[in-house]
Formats: structure tokens, C-alpha cells, sequence
């Protein structure tokens, strides 16, 4: 092992430097004596025969200089000279270190942070076998911002297991958080879901304990009452007990279930963020409902792309059966990838945005680097006299090179420490707003995957760091080893710098400008399409609007005592001070989930239109602020006649035209709820009122009355006079003494509300404005920076121009002209840029305002204010310039 | 000068050492005096290339060092070839061998 040997000598070198230095003074003195002794026996003096050997061996000094720098350890050994004197010199200039590590740890932070997530959420490879193969089914409409959902009839299965030649296994696993308890477990919400006979077996996953659900579980309708957990399940509740198996447990409302193993360590089910603890076959058999969640493994050889071609065939033989209802002939089917797991809430809410915000991100580091170059440039010039006195003192060029890359790949791996740390605190900052989205409100997902760094992002984050090192440091370490010692020192008191690095530093500004123009004309897009969500017209008041969700499931409420205790309520409600009015309703705008079905109007039975669905109190129009065109309000008399509904403008337009729908009848078919028809009398018209999108026009919407159809509404809404948060607690009391039973699951204002559905659009019109910010104020610090380094360069030549008469406002203009230049030559370039950037984001973002140059103009307009800011005080310190003192100090 | 040493073909300085170490274990001066000697004085070496040479056989294990007391009571570190060193030798010898005839060739055949 000649390495290992030559190691373990090194290694001896390094930490017994003393012993091993006199031990090499030792041996090359002995033999340089040995020499001066033969010479002596040939009859020099001692002083004449030493200086022969000398001249003839070679001194002591240098022969151990070159066995010394021969060894690997010589390179450690100057490698950490350098670093020492790259942190001394970062000590002497505690400003620029402190800029420069800064502007570092926000780039390398930003992207940390958004890349934190995106691992967490998109590329995390499922733990199963041949995650490559797995794709997930889903349905989708055509034309609707929905990506699809994982959910299919009994009939679209079996026509997809027979008809495909493309899958070698399908996978049924359908998905929700439902809440588990048993004996002496206490009530938690978990992911877990109903999986086919195959489920385990297709995907590769073993048992850790006991035995997984097979086929044999699973008949034609029923299934084996037993479950299987995973394994960090069996840890966290059952503290690793074998005795696990054979235990009860309960899911939802349903009968007990018995534990008959446990999934291999690992194994998370389908999503990272959403990892599932508890599965349990589910029963197939005819059902009308779309239910069944469909993966399915590709048989090898079959790429995505054959799988949609075949499958997009065998689909039309599911919608185009004889009967189908034309929503359902409008359905056309998805494949996409699933090995790094299936669309969750999560993953729908955040992808698009996490590519924005990468592509951001991305941008900004850029801007980072160029400004920190920017820096180091000037520094570099500063420091030419130093490099000037150590290349005549004999340092290689390369050496000088590889002390200037030391320096600022130290200042980068600062940065990206600091930059780690807040990365750390921004994704938890970002944790929460993901967490107030709907559909992810209250769900248990695994949030720590996406703010916990593991090792893909620490590797990314050194990548990065070492990258942006080498990419400051680059040119200024070029020019600083090309200096030419003569040139630098005659110049030395002096600062000189050549045309080109004078350049090069100008086109370091404007390109911080252009890219910053480029973040800043995204933000204000962003911001301006956030400010367009937020002033839409809803049709309803969305100030002073407190929401309350209740939970009638435990309750023991049935629909048909819901009635009295519910206009209990109000009229409690109604009796607060501050409250004006109180109502319920079966769903609240912009909550999420809705209900719709297909309408008849009286006269046009060839008509069908397709109308949302809200069962609503009385009041209801009246708490919410939507006015009535036409008829009127539900009262407590309706309640025995019959069936009475409101509708709303689209829905009068789209069924009756220009007919007064006023006491004519509409009758809706496959109501969601109750499956069945029922015809009502539409007593009266109102606004339209957003349904459950904000981006979405309103669709026509029916309102039942929910007290005469007998439905429970979990949705009470509150009107209030004063701020709707200091009526909370008093609407709290009331209902735990009106509905003892029923929980409240959560109080939010209707604003807090509308916010939770645009989560996406805030997060990234909130993180693209401070990138933008932050892009201005690193442009500002670099062109700033620039700007005082050249007055600075420029003191002796201001002297002279003064001295000759010219006055301080022509100084002034000089500077300011010079940074101008700079700043409009990064707006030329940057608009472009910009404007194809805007182009990009509108192609992801499919409702986003048209591409105009607005946001490029207003982008600019800021550019140049943040410009003159910077140059205004380099330009007033080189208008104070004394011309005597300028001209003394050569 | 007539004596001025010659520049060694690379790596033929290794090859001299361990050839004179397949001798007997010697010194740094040993080894130079011996390479001298019998050369006539045609290879004169410095210090700095003697050691460095020394330096890196040792680090490749083909010879190893010793600190004994000298003839005339000083310490130096005396270099013994090892088995490795030994065949090592062998084979660059035999390298060498090739090579020279192959240069003599070609140089008498014109």
C-alpha cells in the first residue's frame, strides 16, 4: 500500500511539523558536512570547503525548501496559509466582508429555501420497486384549472383492467385523512385509504411484521374486516409491540377493524408529504360513484407516451355508454408519472408556484454573484500594489490566483452558512402560509419534509455556494494575477486600473441591473394580478364576514332536529352586540368543496344547464350583502309549503333567457346529495355571487331552502357591525350553549377565507416582491459601490477639473451621468429579458393579466429613482472634493 | 566544464539509487559519493535532488530509513532497499537494458 504509506509519512509531516523539520536539518546537514569534511582531507580550510560544498550541493536552506514542497502535505500546508490570510484579510475590512456575506447568504438562502421545498415535494422518489413504472390515472375536464382527480367508477375499472395492453399491474388506493382510534389510542387524524388486493404486492412493499392485504381480502362487495399500519405508525403508537397484531382499531365511523401487520420500514405510501399509516382493502362491486383511486405500472418496455395513446381510446368506451349524463361524456383521461408520487393538495397548490419561484430564485443568486464580483473587482484593484510586492518577492502567478479563489470562495461558504440558517427560518415562515390553504387546512401533512434540509439540499446549497464562489472570483482573481509588477508599482500611489477592467465592472452593474429589472417587472406582475384577486367584485360583502364550520358528525343531530336548535342559534347569534345578522348554509363561498347538477326549466325541456348548488337559511342574501333583483327571501312559511329555491342572474339568463323566472319552476337532476330529482318554484333572483373560485366566472347557482328540504348546514356565516374577530369569542359561547354536541372545527373571516383559496398567487406575488426588492437593493449596493470606488480613483482629476473652474454641479453631473449610463445600458438589456421572462410566467400561470409592458415601464421607473439614490452620495462626496488636497496627496 | 554533472534522464536518478542500495544500506553522502565514484563524475547531484529522490522511494515503499550513528560519531539516516525496491530494480534494470540496446541500434545503423 505505497498510498497509504505516503499518507501516513504526510500526516507525520503535517502535525509533527517540529520533529520531522530537524529531523530533514539533521540528515541534509550531516551529508553537506560529510561533503565540507572530504574537502577538508584535501587540505581546504573548514570556511573555504563549506562554501565550495555550498556552491557545489546546493544550500541547506533550499535543498530542504524543495524536498519539503515536493510532498502533498506541502499543499495542504500553503492551502491553509491561504485560507488564514484570506480570513485575516476579510477581518481587516469588516464592511466589505459584511456586504459580501450578506448579499451571499440572501441569494444562497433564497434558493435554498425554495429548493428545500421542491425536493420535498416533487423529488422524493416513491420507496417502492421500480418507481420509474408507476403512473397515476386521473379525470379530468377539459378546460378546467382542476389538474384531475384519482378517482374512478366500478365500470370505468373494469373496462380499463380488461381493455388496456399497456399496464402490467393496476393498483386500486384510494387516498383521504380520516380519523383513527381504538383502545387506548387517542383519536388522530391520519392519511390512509382502501387499497386493492394487489396493492402491496404490485408496488413491492414487504411486511415488517404479520402479513400485508392480498387478494384474498378483498371479495365483490365487502371486504375483510382488517387493516395494515406502516411502520412508523406501529413505532409512534404501539412503541414497536409485536402484540400489535391481532389489535382493534377504528376508522371514521366505521366497525372495528383487526391490525394484521405491518409495512416495511420505509414505506410512506404514496406521497412524501402525505404519508399514509393505515391501510384496508377496499370492497369492489357495482357503485354509481367515481371513488376508486387507479395507479397502474407500466409493463416494461411501454413508454408514457403509448399508455396515453391506448388509454385515451379505452377511456371513450368508459364516458360513451348509451345513458351517460353529457357532464360525464366530456371527461377525458391523464396519465402522468407517479414514481415520485402521486398529486396531493399540496403538491397541485405548490408546484407551478415553486417553479416560478425557483426560476426567481435562480435569478437572484445570479444578481448575487454579479454584485459580489462587482466588489471584489474593485477590491482587487485596490489590493494591486499588494499582489504587485509579493509577485517581486517571487510568488507564482498561480499561487497569487489561488489565494484570491481562496478568499472568495471563503466568503461564499460564509455565506452559505448564514444562508442555510435563514433558509431554515424562511421555510417555516412559508410553512405557514401553505398551511392556511384550503383543501390543506387540518389535513396531516408531513410539513417537516418541506423545511427540513436532508442531504440532496446540503449538497445542492455547497454546489451552489462553490459555483458562486468560482464564478466571483473568477475574473477579479484573473486580473489580480495578471497584474504586471513594474506597471503596479510605479502606479502604486495611484490606484490605475486598465479600460477593459473599467468595463468589465460597468458591465457587472448593468447587468445587476438588467436582472434586476427582469425580478422586478415579475413582482409588480405578480403583485398587480394579487391586487386584481383581492378587488374583484364577489358579489357579496366580503368585509365584517366571520365564517364558523361546525361538525355534525359525533353530534347525534339528525337533519330533521337540526331546524328548531338552528333558528335557536340565530336568533342568539343575532342578539349579540355587533352582530347584525346570522345565517346558515350547506356551503360557503370559496371554502372549497361545492355541489352542482344539471337543471330543467319549466318550458325549455330541451335546455339543460349545469348550476351550482347551495342550500341556504333565510337571511342567508342578507348576511352576505347580495342583493335581490327579483322576488324574495325564503321565510319561516315556506317550511311547509313546497319546495321553493332563489336562483342567481346566470343561472335566470342561462335557464329561462329573457323570461321572468319569478314563480316558474326548475327542476335539477343527479343532485349530488340526494342522487335523485326534485323540481322547485324559484321565488326570487339575486346577484351573482362567487361560488367556490375566485377565478372562475360565477356559475348559475340554485339556492334551496335548507330549512324546508330538511339538510344540516355546517356553515354559519356572521355579519358584523364592528371587526368580525371581537364577536369571536361571544359567537363561541352561544353555540356551545345552543349546540352542546357539536364542535366547532374552525372560526375564520370571510377575508381570511378568500386568502386561503389564492395561496398560491399570495405566496408568489409576496416572495417575487421582496425578490425584487432585494434585487434593487443588491443593484443599488453594486452600482453604489462602483460608483464610489471610481470618485475615489477619480479624487486627483476632479481636483484638476475644479481647480481649472469647474463647478461642483458640473462634478456632480459627471457622476451622476456616469451612473445613469450604466443604469439605462442594464435597462436596454434587461427589457427584453423582462418582457420574454412576463411571457414565460404567463404561459404557467394561465389566468395571469395579459403581457403588457406596464409592469416593464413601472419596473424601470424604479430602477432609475433606485439609481440616482446610489450615485447621489458618491457624486456629493466627489463635489466636496478640495482641489488643493486632491492635489497635494500625489 | 568537462565535470559540470549531466542532467539525469528522468527518473534514472531513482534507478541509481536503488541500484547502489542493492549494495549495502547507506547514507545520503553515501549514496551521492558511491554515484560519483562510479561514474567517474559524470553524475554530480545536489542536494535538493538527492533528497527529494530519496523522499519519494520511501514514501513508495521501496526503500526504507534508519537513524544509526555514522563512522565518525554523528547521526544519519541510513536507506536499506526492501523487497519491493529489489524488484523494482530488477525490472527497471531490465527496462533499461531494452531500451539502450534499442537506442545503439538504431543510432549504428546508419
Amino acid at each position: 500500500m505505497p498510498w497509504l504509506r505516503n499518507i501516513a509519512i504526510g500526516l507525520r509531516s503535517l502535525f509533527r511539523k517540529d520533529q520531522v523539520d530537524r529531523e530533514l536539518n539533521e540528515e541534509l546537514g550531516a551529508y553537506l558536512e560529510m561533503a565540507a569534511a572530504e574537502k577538508m582531507k584535501q587540505g581546504m580550510s573548514p570556511k573555504d570547503a563549506l562554501r565550495a560544498v555550498r556552491l557545489e550541493r546546493g544550500s541547506l536552506d533550499v535543498s530542504k525548501e524543495v524536498v519539503r514542497s515536493a510532498g502533498w502535505e506541502s499543499l495542504v500546508e500553503t492551502c491553509w496559509q491561504d485560507l488564514r490570510f484570506g480570513l485575516r484579510m476579510l477581518r481587516k475590512s469588516p464592511g466589505f466582508t459584511a456586504v459580501a456575506i450578506v448579499t451571499l447568504a440572501l441569494g444562497i438562502g433564497a434558493n435554498t429555501a425554495i429548493f428545500t421545498m421542491t425536493n420535498g415535494l416533487m423529488l422524493h422518489t416513491l420507496p417502492v420497486r421500480d418507481p420509474g413504472q408507476l403512473v397515476e390515472l386521473l379525470h379530468h375536464y377539459p378546460g378546467e384549472p382542476e389538474p384531475g382527480f384519482n378517482g374512478f367508477s366500478w365500470d370505468a375499472y373494469q373496462i380499463i383492467r380488461d381493455g388496456n395492453h399497456v399496464f402490467s399491474d393496476l393498483i386500486v388506493g384510494a387516498m383521504n385523512f380520516f380519523t383513527v382510534r381504538g383502545d387506548k389510542l387517542q383519536p388522530q387524524t391520519v392519511f390512509g385509504g382502501g387499497v386493492g388486493g394487489t396493492f402491496f404486492q404490485a408496488l413491492g412493499v414487504r411486511a415488517a411484521a404479520g402479513r400485508l392485504i392480498g387478494p384474498e381480502d378483498v371479495h365483490m362487495g365487502f371486504h375483510a374486516p382488517v387493516a395494515v399500519v406502516s411502520w412508523s405508525f406501529w413505532k409512534s403508537r404501539f412503541d414497536l409491540d409485536p402484540a400489535v397484531i391481532g389489535k382493534k382499531i377504528v376508522v371514521g365511523d366505521d366497525a372495528p377493524l383487526t391490525i394484521i401487520g405491518v409495512t416495511q420500514r420505509g414505506f410512506y405510501g404514496l406521497s412524501y408529504e402525505a404519508q399514509q399509516d393505515i391501510w384496508w382493502p377496499v370492497s369492489l362491486g357495482p357503485s354509481p360513484g367515481w371513488g376508486l383511486g387507479l395507479l397502474a405500472r407500466l409493463k416494461p418496455g411501454v413508454s408514457l407516451e403509448q399508455a396515453r395513446t391506448e388509454m385515451a381510446v379505452v377511456f371513450q368506451r368508459v364516458v360513451n355508454v348509451p345513458d351517460a349524463d353529457p357532464f360525464v361524456r366530456r371527461m377525458k383521461l391523464r396519465i402522468e408519472p407517479a414514481g415520485n408520487g402521486v398529486t396531493t393538495p399540496l403538491s397541485q397548490m405548490l408546484s407551478t408556484p415553486l417553479t416560478v419561484l425557483m426560476a426567481t430564485v435562480g435569478l437572484l443568486l445570479l444578481l448575487a454573484c454579479a454584485n459580489l464580483a462587482g466588489l471584489l473587482l474593485a477590491r482587487g484593484a485596490s489590493r494591486q500594489h499588494e499582489m504587485a510586492v509579493r509577485a517581486c518577492l517571487g510568488a507564482p502567478r498561480a499561487r497569487l490566483l489561488r489565494q484570491t479563489l481562496t478568499e472568495s470562495l471563503l466568503l461564499s461558504l460564509l455565506g452559505c452558512a448564514v444562508g442555510i440558517f435563514l433558509a431554515y427560518f424562511a421555510a417555516h415562515a412559508l410553512i405557514r402560509v401553505f398551511a392556511s390553504g384550503r383543501f390543506i387546512m387540518g389535513a396531516p401533512v408531513h410539513f417537516e419534509a418541506l423545511t427540513n434540509p436532508d442531504a440532496h439540499v446540503l449538497l445542492f446549497t455547497l454546489a451552489i455556494a462553490l459555483l458562486t464562489g468560482l464564478l466571483c472570483g473568477a475574473v477579479p482573481a484573473m486580473s489580480a494575477s495578471k497584474t504586471e509588477p513594474a506597471s503596479a508599482l510605479q502606479q502604486a500611489s495611484r490606484i490605475g486600473e486598465s479600460k477593459s477592467r473599467r468595463l468589465f465592472g460597468k458591465s457587472l452593474v448593468a447587468s445587476q441591473v438588467a436582472l434586476s429589472l427582469v425580478l422586478m417587472s415579475s413582482a409588480s406582475l405578480f403583485l398587480e394580478y394579487l391586487s386584481h384577486l383581492r378587488n374583484l367584485n364577489l358579489g357579496f360583502e366580503r368585509n365584517n364576514l366571520l365564517l364558523v364550520t361546525l361538525d355534525f358528525a359525533q353530534s347525534g343531530y339528525n337533519a330533521a332536529q337540526f331546524s328548531r336548535p338552528s333558528q335557536e342559534l340565530v336568533m342568539r347569534l343575532d342578539a349579540i352586540p355587533g352582530v347584525s345578522s346570522a345565517t346558515f348554509s350547506s356551503v360557503s363561498p370559496m371554502e372549497g368543496p361545492g355541489a352542482s347538477s344539471f337543471a330543467f326549466s319549466e318550458g325549455h325541456p330541451e335546455k339543460r344547464t349545469q348550476v351550482s348548488i347551495n342550500y341556504v337559511a333565510p337571511a342567508y342574501f342578507e348576511t352576505y350583502g347580495t342583493p335581490f333583483l327579483a322576488g324574495r327571501d325564503f321565510s319561516a312559511g315556506d317550511q311547509a309549503g313546497s319546495p321553493v329555491a332563489i336562483i342567481n342572474e346566470a343561472a335566470a339568463r342561462d335557464c329561462f333567457g329573457n323570461e321572468n323566472p319569478i314563480g316558474k319552476n326548475i327542476t335539477l337532476s343527479h343532485i349530488t346529495l340526494t342522487k335523485g330529482e326534485r323540481t322547485y318554484e324559484v321565488v326570487g333572483v339575486v346577484g351573482d355571487a362567487k361560488y367556490n373560485d375566485l377565478q372562475q366566472a360565477t356559475p348559475p347557482t340554485i339556492y334551496p331552502d335548507l330549512l324546508q328540504q330538511g339538510f344540516i348546514g355546517s356553515q354559519l356565516a356572521i355579519r358584523t357591525r364592528i371587526d368580525p374577530s371581537g364577536v369571536a369569542g361571544a359567537v363561541r359561547q352561544t353555540e356551545a350553549a345552543v349546540l352542546k354536541t357539536v364542535p366547532i372545527v374552525r372560526i375564520m373571516t370571510m377575508n381570511e377565507q378568500i386568502d386561503s383559496s389564492i395561496v398560491p398567487q399570495r405566496l408568489i406575488a409576496m416572495l417575487s416582491a421582496g425578490f425584487g426588492a432585494l434585487g434593487a437593493m443588491l443593484a443599488a449596493i453594486g452600482l453604489y459601490g462602483l460608483l464610489a470606488y471610481t470618485v475615489a480613483g477619480r479624487t486627483h482629476e476632479i481636483g484638476v477639473r475644479m481647480a481649472l473652474g469647474a463647478a461642483g454641479t458640473d462634478v456632480i453631473r459627471i457622476v451622476l451621468r456616469d451612473g445613469l449610463w450604466m443604469v439605462c445600458a442594464g435597462l436596454a438589456i434587461g427589457a427584453p429579458l423582462a418582457f420574454w421572462g412576463i411571457r414565460v410566467a404567463t404561459s404557467l400561470i394561465p389566468d395571469l393579466p395579459v403581457a403588457s409592458p406596464l409592469p416593464i415601464v413601472v419596473a424601470a421607473a424604479i430602477m432609475i429613482a433606485v439609481g440616482l439614490l446610489a450615485a447621489h452620495l458618491p457624486a456629493r462626496r466627489a463635489m466636496r472634493v478640495d482641489p488643493m488636497v486632491a492635489l497635494r496627496c500625489d | 566544464m568537462p565535470d559540470k554533472p549531466s542532467d539525469l534522464v528522468q527518473g534514472t536518478l531513482d534507478m541509481l539509487i536503488l541500484k547502489t542500495l542493492a549494495l549495502e544500506p547507506m547514507h545520503g553522502y553515501g549514496i551521492s559519493v558511491r554515484i560519483e565514484q562510479i561514474s567517474k563524475g559524470v553524475f554530480r547531484m545536489n542536494a535538493g535532488s538527492l533528497f527529494l529522490a530519496i523522499q519519494r522511494l520511501e514514501r513508495g515503499g521501496l526503500i526504507d530509513g534508519e537513524w544509526k550513528p555514522t563512522e565518525n560519531n554523528r547521526r544519519a539516516r541510513y536507506y536499506t532497499l526492501t523487497a519491493k525496491g529489489r524488484k523494482r530494480l530488477d525490472s527497471e534494470t531490465r527496462e533499461w537494458g531494452r531500451q539502450v540496446a534499442a537506442i545503439a541500434r538504431i543510432l549504428e545503423a546508419s
